[in-house]
C-alpha cells in the first residue's frame, strides 16, 4: 500500500481529515499505515538537491568526527554516554546517509530516521555551540523533520499539530470567536478586583499588541488575565489581534514549512492592521522563536524582522521592572533559593540571557544559577515537540534526567520557567522523579509581589 | 429560582451527597440539571496527554475516551437518574474549576451544586497544587452565580428548609450573598440568621482591643447591619442579627450549630488569602470543610434578585 | 623520478591546491542563501561581521571557548596538531631555501630544533588522537576508514620529511616519498574534508552570522563561544 488512509503524504488541510486523525486513538492505525508508507525516492532526491545547500553540504561532509559534540547533548548524558547518542553520530546515520544515498532510502531508514529525527533530539541547537565547525545538529534535524514530513512519517500527534495550524491558525481548535469571547471573559471575572481592567481587542495604534499561546485560551485563561492585569497595572496602552493571535508553532515541530508560513503570516497581518508601536508574546520560547526568529525567513521577509519590534515576555519585564512601570514590594521578593530555567529558545537562540538575571535581580533574594546556565544551559528535555509525542515518552523521561540534576544542585526548591514547553517539562520531571520542586511562570509571581498604584485597588 | 443547575461532580464518592443534592433539586424545583465531570488536566505546552482526574494516571483523550467515561457516569448515578426526565450528562477536558465555570457561563445558570472536594480527595490540588489550588475554592471565586458546596449528607430538603444563616462582612460580595439568602429564605419561608463575626486576628495586626472597644465596634456593626441590611428584606419578618467577635470560620460554624441552619450562605472573599499559599485556606473553605450543612457561596449580584418577574 | 615530482607533479600538485580552493570558496559564498539558512546575510551586515569575527576569534584561540576548555586534553592535541602542520612546512629552513631558489624570495626561517620540535609534537599529537580515536566508544563511533585514511595521508609527509632531513635510512628515498606524500596531502586538501583547512572558517564565519545577526546578537553582547 502506497498511501495510507490516514499516514500519507498529505498534509492536513480539511477538519474532515483532522476528525479522522484525532479519532484513531494514540495513532495506533496511523503508526500501522506507516510501516506500509512507500517513500517517493525521487521527490525526496529532488527536494534534497533543490534544498541542501553548501551550509548544509559543508557540515555533513566536514564534520571531523572528533566527538566534541558528544558531552553537550543532554540525550548523550541522560543515556549513560550512549554512543549512539552523539549528535554527529545521530544526524551522520540518519540526514548524511539519507544524502550518500542519493535519497534511495526504504520504509524502515524513514522510521529510523523519524525517531531520531524527534525522539533523539529536541532541537536545542546546543550542540552546534561546542563543534570546532559551528555545526548545528539541531539545525540539521530541524531539516531532516521537513524531509520526513513531505514524506509523511512524522509523528501522529505533530501531524495533527501542524494540520491545526493550517486549519485554525492555532495549535488547537480555538476559532476567533472562541478567542475574543474568552478575552471578554476573563476580563469580566476580573473586572471586579482591577477595576479600569481592559481587554481591548482589535484596537488600533496600541503601543502594544499581545500575542499568546492557544493552550492559554483553550485551558489556561488565567494565564491571559494575569497579563492583562499586568499590563493594567504598568499602566501600558496594548491591545489583542482578534486574528492572528496565536504565536506558537507546532508546524514548526512537524517540519511543516507551508503550515508555518501560514501560521506566522496570520500574526504579521494583524501588525499590518493594527499598526502596533510593538508586539509582546506570552511566557513560551518556541513561540517566541517560531515568529520572531524563524517566521520572517518562513514569510520571505528579507531582513530578517517582523513587521514591528517584536519582545519576548521576559523583555517586557525586564523593561517594567527597570522603569518603575512594574514596582516590586521588597518585603514580598521570593525569600527561598530559586533557580530559573534558561529556555534554549529565547535564551540560547534569541539573546535574552540578561533580560531574565535582570527580572530575578528584582524578584529574588536568593536566586541560584543551574550549572552551566545561559546559553549553554541544558534543554529541558521537552522541546521540539518531544513532550507532546506518545511514541516517545519513555525517551523523553530518560531525558529529564539531566535537568533534574541540575535543579537538584542548585538547591533550590522553586523553578521559574517562561516557557510552556519547560514548564511542562518540569512538571513531568517532578511527577516521575518526585524531587520536591514547585515551578512557575512568572506572571503569578509578579503578581503577587507588585504594588498596586493606589488608584487602581478596589474599593472596598 | 433555580431554572437551571450545574452539578460540577469529580465522579467519585467524595461527590454522592452533593448528588443527591441537586437530583432532588431537580425533582423539586423543576430545574434542569447538567451533570458534568472534567475529566482530564491537559498540560500548558503542547501535548495530547491529559491527567485523568479520577486516578491520576496519565491518558490521551478522544471521543471514545468521553464516551467512556459519560457512561461511567451514568452507571454512578443509575440510581438517582431513575426518576428524572430533565438531566443531561456532560464530560470535557480541562481543568475543573476553569471547564465548570465556562459550563457555567456559557448555560448561563442559576446555581452550580458540588461537593467538597477537599485537598485530599483532590487529586488537581493535591498533584497538581501548582495548576489548580482547590477546585472548589476557585469556583467559588470565579462563579457569578452562587455556588453550593455540600460535603455531608443533607437530611433536609431544600424545601422544608427551617434557618438559613447568612454571614455577612459589609463588603459588596457579601451584600450580594445577603440578598440571595434573603431571596431563598422568603421562597422556602425559612428563618433568615444575619451573622458577622468581628475577626480580632484580621484587623489592627498585633494590636490587642480593650473589651470596650470590642464592644463598641460591634454595637457600629450591628447599627449599620441593621441601616443597611434589613431594609432590603422589605419586611420579611423571620430574622435574627447577631454580632459577635472571634476568628470568622469559627463563629458562623457555633452559629449555624446553635441555629440549626439547614444552610450556610456567605461571600468567598477573593482578596482574603491567596490561594495557593494559603495551606488552610480560605473561610469559605475552612467551613465547608466542617459544615454538617450546605454552604453556599455568593459573590455577585447575578442570580440574586428575581429577574424573572 | 626527482624531477617528475619536483616539476610536473609540484605544478599540478600546487594548481589542485589553490584552484581546488578558489573553488571551494566560492561554490560555498554562492551556495549560501538567505532563506534556506535563514539568516539575512546581506542585511545588518555590522552584526553579522561582529558575529563572525567572534566566532572565528573565539575558536582560534586555544581555550578560548567553552568546548576548548571542556575538552582541555583534547584541545591541547588539537592544537599541537594544527601548529605542527601549518607553521613547520611554511616556515621549514629547507622549504624556504628552495622557495628562494625557484622564484628568488623566502620568508623567515624556524631554527632546526624548533622545526623538529614541532613535527615531533605534531606526530605524537597524531598518534594520540589516532589512539583517542579508538580508546574513546563516543568518537570509535564516529571513526571511517576515510578518517584514519586522511590521518595518514595528513602525516606521512611530515614523518618522511623529518627521517630525509636527520638522514636516517635511504636519503633519496625517503626525499621522494616526502615530496609525493607532501604533494599529495595538498591535492587531497581541496578534494577531501580536508578543505576544512577553508571551510572552517567559512562555516565558523557562517554560524557566527547566524547567531550575530538573527539568534540573539543584536539583543546580547553575542554569544559566548
Ligand atoms: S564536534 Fe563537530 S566536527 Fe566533531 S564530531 Fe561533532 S559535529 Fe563533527
Ligand atoms: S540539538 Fe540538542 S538535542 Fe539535538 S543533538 Fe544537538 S544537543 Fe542533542
Ligand atoms: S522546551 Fe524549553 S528547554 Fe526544551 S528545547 Fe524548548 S525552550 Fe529549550
Amino acid at each position: 500500500m502506497p498511501e495510507g488512509i490516514l499516514c500519507n503524504k498529505t498534509p492536513v488541510d480539511t477538519v474532515e481529515q483532522l476528525q479522522a486523525l484525532l479519532a484513531d486513538k494514540s495513532g495506533k492505525q496511523y503508526y500501522e499505515e506507516m510501516k506500509l508508507l512507500d517513500v517517493d525516492t525521487p521527490a525526496l532526491w529532488a527536494t534534497i538537491q533543490k534544498s541542501l545547500k553548501s551550509r548544509l553540504r559543508t557540515w555533513l561532509e566536514i564534520c571531523a568526527r572528533c566527538g566534541m559534540c558528544a558531552d553537550s547533548c543532554f540525550f548523550y548524558l541522560a543515556n549513560d554516554r550512549d554512543p549512539t547518542q552523539v549528535p554527529s553520530y545521530k544526524i551522520q546515520s540518519t540526514l548524511g546517509d539519507m544524502v550518500r544515498r542519493k535519497g534511495k532510502v526504504d520504509n524502515a531508514f524513514m522510521h529510523y530516521a523519524m525517531d531520531t529525527a524527534w525522539s533523539r533530539c529536541t532541537c536545542c541547537n546546543r550542540c552546534g555551540m561546542y563543534c570546532p565547525f559551528g555545526i548545528d545538529m539541531g539545525v540539521m534535524f530541524s531539516y531532516l523533520r521537513g524531509l520526513l514530513f513531505s514524506q509523511g512519517f512524522v509523528p501522529w500527534e505533530l501531524k495533527i499539530g501542524s494540520g491545526m495550524h493550517r486549519i485554525y491558525r492555532a495549535q488547537m481548535d480555538v476559532t476567533t470567536d472562541d478567542w475574543v469571547e474568552t478575552c471578554g471573559w476573563m476580563c469580566e471575572e476580573y473586572e471586579e478586583d482591577w477595576p479600569g481592567l481592559e481587554f481591548p481587542v482589535d484596537k488600533p495604534n496600541a503601543d502594544i499588541i499581545y500575542t499568546v499561546n492557544a493552550r492559554e485560551v483553550k485551558h489556561y485563561p488565567e494565564d491571559l488575565a494575569e497579563a492583562a492585569i499586568l499590563f493594567h497595572l504598568a499602566g501600558e496602552n496594548w491591545t489583542v489581534p482578534s486574528e492572528g493571535w496565536e504565536e506558537t508553532s507546532l508546524a514548526m515541530f512537524a517540519g511543516d514549512w507551508v503550515g508555518c508560513k501560514k501560521q506566522v503570516e496570520s500574526v504579521y497581518a494583524a501588525m499590518e492592521r493594527l499598526k502596533p508601536k510593538r508586539m509582546v508574546v506570552t511566557e513560551c520560547g518556541h513561540a517566541y522563536r517560531a515568529t520572531v526568529i524563524e517566521g520572517p525567513y518562513w514569510a520571505g521577509l528579507k531582513t530578517g524582522q517582523t513587521p514591528v519590534e517584536s519582545f519576548h515576555y521576559v523583555e517586557w519585564v525586564a523593561e517594567a521592572l527597570r522603569t518603575g512601570k512594574l514596582k516590586i514590594d521588597p518585603a514580598k521578593r521570593i525569600k527561598e533559593p530559586v533557580t530559573y530555567q534558561d529556555s534554549c529558545n529565547y535564551i540560547r537562540n534569541a539573546g535574552l540571557r540578561e533580560c531574565a538575571r535582570e527580572i530575578m535581580s528584582y524578584i529574588a533574594e536568593d536566586f541560584r544559577e543551574m550549572r552551566p546556565c545561559g546559553e549553554h544551559n541544558f534543554c529541558c528535555g521537552g522541546g521540539g515537540g518531544l513532550n507532546g509525542i506518545g511514541r516517545y515518552r519513555e525517551q523523553r523521561n530518560v531525558g529529564l534526567k539531566v535537568k533534574r540534576d541540575q535543579i537538584l544542585a542548585t538547591g533550590a526548591k522553586l523553578v521559574v520557567s517562561p516557557c510552556h514547553n519547560c514548564w511542562d517539562a518540569i512538571r513531568d520531571l517532578e511527577e516521575i522523579y518526585h524531587i520536591g520542586i514547585r515551578w512557575s511562570f512568572l506572571k503569578p509571581l509578579l503578581l503577587k509581589m507588585v504594588i498596586v498604584p493606589e488608584h487602581l485597588r478596589p474599593e472596598e | 429560582m433555580f431554572k437551571k443547575i450545574l452539578f460540577a461532580t469529580s465522579a467519585s464518592p467524595v461527590c454522592d451527597n452533593a448528588a443527591k443534592v441537586a437530583f432532588d433539586l431537580e425533582l423539586k424545583w423543576d430545574a434542569r440539571l447538567i451533570v458534568f465531570h472534567v475529566l482530564g488536566i491537559p498540560t500548558h505546552g503542547f501535548s495530547p496527554f491529559v491527567t485523568d482526574v479520577r486516578t491520576g494516571e496519565r491518558e490521551q483523550v478522544d471521543p471514545d475516551y468521553v464516551d467512556w467515561v459519560k457512561e461511567e457516569m451514568r452507571n454512578t448515578y443509575a440510581d438517582l437518574l431513575k426518576d428524572t426526565e430533565n438531566v443531561t450528562l456532560e464530560a470535557a477536558v480541562g481543568v475543573p474549576h476553569r471547564e465548570i465555570l465556562r459550563k457555567a457561563r456559557d448555560e448561563d445558570v442559576d446555581m452550580i451544586v458540588m461537593g467538597a472536594h477537599t485537598r485530599p480527595e483532590d487529586i488537581g490540588a493535591s498533584r497538581f497544587r501548582n495548576v489548580v489550588g482547590s477546585t472548589m475554592q476557585k469556583v467559588a471565586k470565579g462563579a457569578r452565580c452562587p455556588v453550593v458546596i455540600i460535603s455531608r449528607p443533607c437530611t433536609t430538603c431544600w424545601k422544608l428548609f427551617s434557618n438559613i444563616v447568612v454571614g455577612i462582612d459589609l463588603s459588596k460580595a457579601s451584600g450580594a450573598a445577603f440578598l440571595w439568602a434573603a431571596r431563598l429564605a422568603r421562597e422556602v419561608d425559612a428563618n433568615l440568621h444575619i451573622f458577622h463575626a468581628v475577626d480580632l486576628a484580621g484587623t489592627e495586626v498585633g494590636q490587642i482591643k480593650s473589651q470596650e472597644e470590642i464592644e463598641a465596634h460591634i454595637a457600629t456593626v450591628r447599627g449599620k447591619i441593621e441601616n443597611l441590611y434589613l431594609p432590603q428584606l422589605k419586611g420579611y419578618e423571620k430574622v435574627t442579627v447577631m454580632v459577635r467577635e472571634g476568628v470568622p470560620y469559627v463563629e458562623i460554624l457555633k452559629q449555624a450549630r446553635e441555629r440549626q441552619a439547614d444552610l450556610i450562605v456567605m461571600a468567598h472573599h477573593t482578596r482574603e488569602i491567596d490561594p495557593e499559599q494559603a495551606l488552610l485556606g480560605s473561610t469559605v473553605e475552612q467551613v465547608v470543610l466542617r459544615s454538617a450543612c450546605p454552604v453556599a457561596s455568593v459573590n455577585r449580584l447575578d442570580k440574586t434578585v428575581d429577574t424573572s418577574a | 623520478m626527482y624531477e617528475f615530482v619536483t616539476g610536473p607533479l609540484a605544478w599540478i600538485a600546487f594548481s589542485v591546491f589553490f584552484f581546488g580552493l578558489i573553488w571551494r570558496f566560492v561554490w560555498y559564498i554562492r551556495g549560501l542563501n538567505w532563506q534556506l539558512d535563514r539568516v539575512s546575510y546581506g542585511h545588518h551586515t555590522g552584526y553579522g561581521v561582529k558575529g563572525a569575527a567572534r566566532s572565528i576569534v573565539s575558536w582560534l584561540i586555544p581555550y578560548g571557548t567553552h568546548s576548548w576548555r571542556f575538552y582541555s586534553g583534547f584541545t591541547l592535541l588539537v592544537f599541537v596538531f594544527h601548529i605542527g602542520i601549518i607553521i613547520t612546512p611554511i616556515f621549514l629552513l629547507g622549504h624556504n631555501l628552495l622557495l628562494e631558489e625557484r622564484w628568488g624570495f623566502r620568508l623567515p626561517a624556524l631554527p632546526d630544533p624548533v622545526a623538529d620540535t614541532l613535527t615531533v609534537a605534531m606526530m605524537i599529537a597524531a598518534l594520540f588522537i589516532m589512539l583517542r580515536r579508538i580508546a574513546l566508544p563516543e568518537v570509535r563511533i564516529l571513526t571511517t576508514f576515510y578518517d584514519i585514511a586522511l590521518l595518514l595521508i595528513v602525516v606521512t609527509p611530515f614523518f618522511t620529511g623529518f627521517l630525509a632531513y636527520h638522514q636516517i635510512g635511504d636519503y633519496s628515498f625517503w626525499l621522494i616519498a616526502h615530496i609525493l606524500s607532501g604533494e599529495i596531502m595538498l591535492i587531497a586538501v581541496p578534494l577531501t574534508k580536508l578543505s576544512h583547512a577553508l571551510l572552517f572558517f567559512l562555516s565558523r564565519a557562517q554560524i557566527g552570522m547566524d547567531y550575530g545577526i538573527k539568534r540573539g546578537g543584536m539583543k546580547s553582547q553575542g554569544l559566548p563561544w
